[in-house]
């Protein structure tokens, strides 16, 4: 084909476009029901502990997401995790068979995150619902109630295993607040208290 | 693993393209070299062919419902980085003669200068990789965020298409034309 055709052609193609409107589809609307049945069926979220045995055991195309800022997530992070802070979320390219699980320092900005990727058309996303501090309780410092039940026991022991792994200290007794000594490693943590998510 | 994931589909759409490299006689130095002394514009042709046919494809197909233009990965752009970036590759293209499409192209076809290039881009990326710690800061650094040139201009992406094909059109004729006097 000669050269001044395919020319033509363009400019054919090009003078008729702006008048064929936008070659974007029309937006569609958020699934607002669908997203409130997977929050009422708690599809939406794992537990911290969860988390640690899917990293535990390597878990095929999860993808760990610090959602604060570079200097929060350079003091401490989750250990496999990566900082996509939320303005850079959108343009993050994820693949199809990857589970995301979000995390922020409460819980209130990974929430947001999960909502944004949901609007995204993200499939499996999940976010950590006390953040952080669900991460030092569950995981890094899980404690045993003196009145504890045997099924509480048992799970104790499970969470206990987990914890060493990512060298934690397991305890018992009343909930540990952070130790001194901590605060050098683990700044961030140390200065966690639970509040709520 | 859909297919379009599958590193089948990224070596099927890299023979390709280096098939089409080699086709357009990019696989040779001197050709793209003549590009920088204006003597020889098959580069600016080839390329800019390429924007005008995968920009007229992107927009009509998305028009008439076949690809979701929005799913479509928009690179973000980081100003400074990517400006030194494009001045090294630059430099790298004038020295060598080959950018590394070509160069994969050029050693592909027996060239030794073509293969000496890629070791070069591997050693770039290898030593890149290594130092990025320290160019992490720079790396991150002057960023506008994902844009595209109709959002940019705030101009409806049907007239942006008329005005870079135009822009092309107009192009191909000044190269020709210098072309035909050297």
């Amino acid at each position: 084909m000669k050269a001044s055709t395919l020319g033509a052609g363009a400019l054919l193609l090009s003078v008729a476009a702006p008048f064929a409107g936008s070659p974007y589809r029309a937006p569609q609307h958020l699934d607002v029901d669908g997203l409130v049945a997977q929050i009422e069926r708690g599809e939406d979220h794992v537990t911290a502990l969860e988390l640690a045995g899917w990293i535990r055991a390597r878990k095929p195309g999860l993808r760990v997401i610090d959602v604060r800022t570079p200097e929060e997530f350079a003091a401490y992070s989750i250990p496999t995790a990566e900082n996509i802070p939320l303005d850079r979320l959108a343009p993050t390219a994820f693949r199809e068979n990857e589970t995301i699980v979000l995390y922020s320092e409460g819980g209130a900005h990974a929430g947001q995150a999960w909502v944004l990727l949901k609007a995204l058309g993200r499939d499996n996303v999940r976010f950590i619902a006390g953040g952080l501090a669900d991460w030092h309780y569950e995981v890094m410092a899980p404690v045993l109630a003196p009145d504890a039940s045997a099924k509480d026991r048992k799970a104790f022991e499970a969470a206990s295993e987990l914890s060493r792994y990512f060298g934690g200290e397991p305890g018992l007794g009343p909930a540990q607040e952070p130790r001194a000594s901590d605060t050098a490693t683990r700044p961030r943590v140390a200065t966690l208290r639970r509040r709520g998510c | 693993m859909s297919f379009a994931d599958s590193p089948l589909a990224a070596f099927l759409i890299g023979t390709a393209f280096g098939f089409a490299l080699e086709r357009a006689g990019l696989g040779d130095a001197r050709k793209l070299a003549g590009q920088f002394y204006l003597k020889d514009f098959t580069v600016l042709k080839v390329m800019f062919s390429a924007i005008v046919t995968a920009m007229l494809g992107a927009f009509w197909l998305g028009r008439v419902g076949l690809i979701d233009l929005a799913a479509i990965h928009v690179p973000e752009t980081f100003l400074a980085p990517q400006a030194v970036g494009g001045l090294i590759f630059g430099v790298g293209f004038v020295v060598s003669g080959l950018c590394p499409g070509t160069s994969c192209v050029a050693a592909a076809s027996g060239r030794l200068d073509g293969l000496a290039a890629m070791l070069g881009l591997l050693a770039g990326v290898l030593i890149t990789g290594l130092a990025f710690p320290l160019l992490e800061d720079f790396y991150r650094s002057t960023d506008r965020g994902v844009f595209t040139l109709p959002e940019m201009l705030g101009l409806p992406y049907g007239v942006v298409v008329t005005l870079v094909v135009a822009m092309a059109l107009a192009a191909f004729r000044l190269a020709e034309t210098l072309e035909r006097r050297s």
